[in-house]
């Protein structure tokens, strides 16, 4: 692209139109004026018969406007970004996690600290896991890095805790195995797109 | 020296690579010269310090007025060369090469040890192989665990530089290829042996396939902090990095490309004296200790600051400086000089690994030296050499590259090397006195005594003749002899009118650098003070002393190694406590750091007034050792006085030999998980004979005043009346041990175990 677009600078023809504000008072006699005038028109109780509806409505009717937090929760989005969920899968149950380390690398705040060892079925398994949530600055690196889903941000957004290590251990954030069928897929940052079965390219197998 | 330096050899040429005009001599590869200059050419087989294995063909290049590719990194450079790195048609050629090795390599970087540092990965992504086109029936082939490593068939890639390294390098020849299309393997024929020295083909292994056990999947590459440093088990001093996370050593690496690690270097690391703070009741007690110390004892497991720090102590309070092995060393590097006029030897590890005959007398040196011997393994598999192994033990281990043994019996080494000179000076014009010396020999006499056959030594004059190069190496048996000094003289004639390039290994940890610091006494007297040595009152890096030191993975410093080169050793471990320069300082000599020593090291003593922050420590792209500096060669006054050679007082029947197994080397190496291995009192079952012991018998000796309690161990490699006796699992008491290696002991039998 060029810059030729940016360099002309002639913005052409101008159409303004003058907005019409009314005309402030001038002078204090007329300062004076125009707030006695203001104060004492029937606007006020206007407004305040709208509340006293309102309080009526919800005192009598069970006709309210706000959410009673914490008794009742706005459903959140999909894409928001809270305390990390770490997923299984769902055929075996086994943490979907490889310890492959590169949520630990890719953290921008460093908060994630994990440990790994080679346990009895050859496989890496991932011994230590915390994620230190003083830290976190919930970006979702970690989740869009993840090659295997296994990091994904759940919807827990409430961080309070009589511990600082409540809620940041790996069997905290781990599905409990009892909920695997109420496991949800991650649809937010990271997460494969809808149409990701077109994109993939099987990998050809010889048998 | 100028003889075995066959890198300077050949004439000047000129060569113009990708446009690049590049100067360099001729007998090298396109690869090297392209290298040394700066010049990418990719390669995936091809590791610089074996022979070129060209299994890979990625570093193909064009060659003006030639038809095709060239292979860079077998093909020697010619003068007015016209070369092409790089072009359109290379580049498929290499990416056609990449989808190859890509063929069913599993997708499984996400746990594999070697991602972030794979030459697979680096290069899959470098020509742009984005899919796996091909593939093939993937035949079943479990993970097989060989102990110190692991080998994964279904990662390898066949590049042989595992197989090349153990056979050119280290010599355990446990690895061969095994050919069949997409189900090669590398087979380990020698599994049962556990080789620590397969450590080294891991680590050239550029991918996943061969692997540390002992690291497997405990952390990624790039979560390790490569801490540069030397190793201080042995005289050798081999470039290192501790690969340290959250203040642990998780595995050792090296410049594996250009230089290499025994299985003590690779496996014994965790050695650190751990959870130290300062003690300062017992800090003051040990400053007055050593204030009123008449003899300081240590083992020769320190820097050459420390070495330093314990000579000005020495001159500040006139106690005594006692060092075993270190003072039979310093005894016999004096009377060497006195014939040669240098006060170090002149060999090289690298002129061994040159030599076209290697003459190894005095050690047991697959066990004493292992990195020696991998340079006469080396020697022997690319040149040929003859290898010419005089000892009184037989050392199966070195069956494969020993071209002729010569047997002698123990304690008749002087006579042993006045024959050898004798045949080797036989037609070598040398000055009076050592003529005089010479035709005083009486050979039929010393050949009978020591009974090494005139033929034998004939034999080896022959397998020489119209050679050149050779070496000489020289170890621990002779420097503890009771005429190590007339011993050092004679031998000294190799280097001097022989042109042998002779290399005198020290006998343990830093001998030599404690050697050229110290003024060693003989003999300990009065209130002794130990360093690492058990004493009245001990200071130890091993945990169990009155006042706690740093381990050598704990401190700064340098080391000074068998090829004279003083090297520097880096902090990889956290320590707490006092260390000796606090008890210097406490003493009146002021240094803030103990590195401030280094600057001050005896210059006459071929040292260099140099920081230690200003010690390079790296290789070049050419392999280059740039490590700390060589010592200056000093020199002293010559004086060619020989003594008769005594009468030989040969030992016969049942002797035990002093001799630690190749992966263990004093109570450090002894600390550390991998390399655990039970000591035992090893012997043949004529020894079991000799001695009516039977295998796993409790026996009890004293050597040097140590008592050890063995259990007799029958190793049916073995042959003769000598049986080996580690003292690395002796802990404080193993440096005491430091007289003559063969000894007649009394063994008292325990009480037979019940049936
Ligand atoms: S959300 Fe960001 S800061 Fe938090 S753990 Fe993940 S990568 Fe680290
Ligand atoms: S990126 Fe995913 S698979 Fe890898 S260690 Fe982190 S959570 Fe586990
Ligand atoms: S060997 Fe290299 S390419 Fe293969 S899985 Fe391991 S890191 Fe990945
Ligand atoms: S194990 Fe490693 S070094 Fe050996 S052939 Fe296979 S890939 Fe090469
Ligand atoms: S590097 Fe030349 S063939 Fe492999």
């Amino acid at each position: 692209m060029g810059l030729e677009q940016f360099k002309n600078r002639n913005v052409g023809t101008q159409n303004y139109t003058m907005v019409d504000a009314g005309h402030s008072p001038q002078g204090a006699m007329c300062q004076f004026k125009q707030v006695v005038k203001r104060t004492f028109k029937g606007e006020l109780f206007v407004g305040l018969w709208v509340t006293m509806r309102s309080m009526i409505k919800a005192l009598f009717a069970n006709d309210m406007h706000t959410v009673k937090y914490p008794l009742e929760k706005l459903p959140i989005s999909p894409r928001y970004r809270a305390i990390h969920d770490m997923l299984r899968l769902l055929e075996s149950g086994h943490y979907r996690c490889i310890g492959c380390g590169l949520c630990e690398k890719i953290c921008i705040s460093n908060c994630i600290a994990m440990d790994t060892r080679y346990d009895e079925n050859q496989r890496k398994e991932v011994s230590e896991y915390t994620i230190n949530f003083g830290r976190c600055i919930f970006c979702g690196y970690c989740a869009e890095v993840c090659p295997e889903l296994a990091i994904v941000h759940g919807p827990r957004y409430e961080n309070a805790s009589q511990q600082r290590a409540g809620f940041s251990l790996f069997e905290d954030m781990l599905t409990p195995i009892d909920k695997l069928n109420l496991q949800q897929e991650y649809d937010g940052f990271g997460a494969v797109s809808p149409n990701a079965d077109e994109n993939i390219k099987q990998t050809p197998l010889a048998y | 020296m100028g003889v075995h330096n066959s890198i300077n050899r050949g004439k000047e040429i000129t060569l113009t690579i990708d446009g690049k005009k590049c100067k360099s001599t001729f007998g090298k590869t396109i690869l090297e010269v392209a290298r040394e200059n700066d010049i990418y050419i990719p390669t995936m087989c091809y590791l610089s310090k074996v022979k070129p294995i060209a299994s890979c063909r990625m570093c193909v290049v064009n060659v003006e007025g030639v038809e095709g590719t060239i292979l860079s990194c077998q093909e020697k450079a010619t003068d007015g060369a016209v070369i092409t790195t790089n072009n359109s048609e290379l580049y498929t050629e290499r990416q056609n090469i990449m989808k190859l090795y890509n063929v069913n390599h599993p997708l499984e970087c996400g746990v594999c040890d070697q991602s972030g540092e794979c030459d697979l990965q680096n290069k899959t992504m470098e020509f742009d192989v984005a899919e796996q086109p091909f593939t093939t029936k993937e035949p079943h082939r479990p993970i097989q665990n060989w102990g110190h490593v692991s080998y994964d068939a279904g990662l390898c890639i066949m590049c042989e530089k595992c197989v090349r390294v153990s056979t050119e390098i280290t010599g355990d020849e446990a690895l061969q290829l095994h050919f069949g299309g997409y189900s090669s393997t590398i087979l380990n024929v020698k599994q049962e042996k556990n080789y620590a020295s397969l450590g080294e083909a891991a680590a050239v292994c550029p991918v996943g396939a061969l692997v540390d056990t002992h690291f497997k999947y405990r952390a990624n590459a790039w979560e390790l902090e490569k801490i540069p440093s030397s190793c201080p088990h042995c005289s050798v001093g081999c470039q290192m990095n501790y690969e340290v996370r959250h203040d642990k050593i998780y595995r050792m690496s090296n410049e594996a490309e250009f230089t290499s690690l025994c299985g003590a270097g690779r496996y014994g690391y965790d050695y650190a004296n751990h959870n130290v703070s300062k003690d300062t009741k017992a800090f003051e007690d040990a400053v007055d200790a050593v204030k009123n110390a008449q003899s300081i004892l240590f083992a020769p497991h320190i820097s050459n600051e420390e070495a330093l720090i314990l000579q000005k102590i020495k001159e500040q309070t006139g106690a005594k400086l006692i060092c075993g092995e270190a003072r039979g060393y310093q005894k016999f590097m004096q009377a060497y000089a006195s014939v040669t006029g240098k006060k170090l030897f002149g060999g090289t590890l690298k002129g061994i690994s040159e030599s076209k005959a290697v003459i190894v007398f005095g050690t047991r040196i697959n066990d004493d030296a292992p990195v020696v011997k991998y340079h006469i393994n080396m020697a022997s598999k690319w040149h040929r050499a003859r290898v010419a192994y005089m000892h009184p033990l037989e050392d199966a281990e070195m069956k494969n590259i020993v071209t002729q043994f010569i047997k002698y019996e123990p304690q008749s080494e002087e006579g042993v090397a006045a024959l050898l000179v004798e045949m080797l000076l036989r037609n070598v014009d040398v000055s009076q006195n050592v003529k005089a010396f010479l035709d005083d020999l009486d050979i039929g006499n010393l050949s009978a005594e020591s009974n090494v056959g005139e033929e034998e030594l004939e034999a080896l004059r022959k397998s020489m003749l119209k050679k050149e190069d050779f070496s000489l190496v020289i170890g621990a048996d002779l420097y503890a002899h009771p005429r190590a000094e007339q011993i050092a003289k004679i031998l000294a004639l190799v280097e001097k009118y022989a042109g042998f390039n002779v290399v005198c290994v020290p006998p343990a940890g830093n001998a030599m650098g404690v050697s050229l610091i110290c003024e060693l006494d003989d003999k300990a007297t009065g209130k002794t003070v130990g360093y690492n040595v058990e004493a009245d009152v001990v200071l130890s890096a091993l945990g169990n002393g009155d006042l706690d030191m740093p381990a050598l993975n704990q401190q700064e410093g340098t080391i000074t190694t068998v090829d004279k080169r003083v090297v520097p050793m880096h902090v990889a471990q956290p320590y707490g406590g006092y260390v000796l320069n606090d008890i210097a300082n406490a003493l009146g000599l002021y240094a803030e750091y103990t590195i401030d020593y280094t600057k001050t090291l005896p210059v006459e003593k071929g040292f260099k007034a140099v920081e230690f922050d200003a010690l390079p420590d790296y290789f070049d792209s050419v392999g280059n050792e740039h490590r700390g500096y060589l010592l200056d060669v000093c020199h002293t006054e010559v004086e060619e006085m020989f003594e008769e050679v005594d009468e030989i007082d040969a030992f016969d029947g049942a002797v035990v030999y002093i001799c630690n197994p190749k992966d263990q080397f004093s109570a450090f190496t002894n600390l550390c998980e991998p390399l655990k291995e039970e000591p035992f009192l090893l012997g043949s079952s004529q020894f079991a004979t000799a001695t009516k012991l039977s295998d796993a018998d409790k026996v009890t000796f004293e050597i040097d005043g140590v008592t050890f309690k063995r259990v007799f161990k029958i190793d049916t490699s073995m042959k003769g009346t000598i049986a080996l006796n580690p003292t690395y699992d002796m802990g404080l008491s193993a440096p005491l041990v430091s007289s003559y290696r063969f000894s007649k002991v009394k063994m008292m039998q325990d009480k037979k175990r019940g049936s």
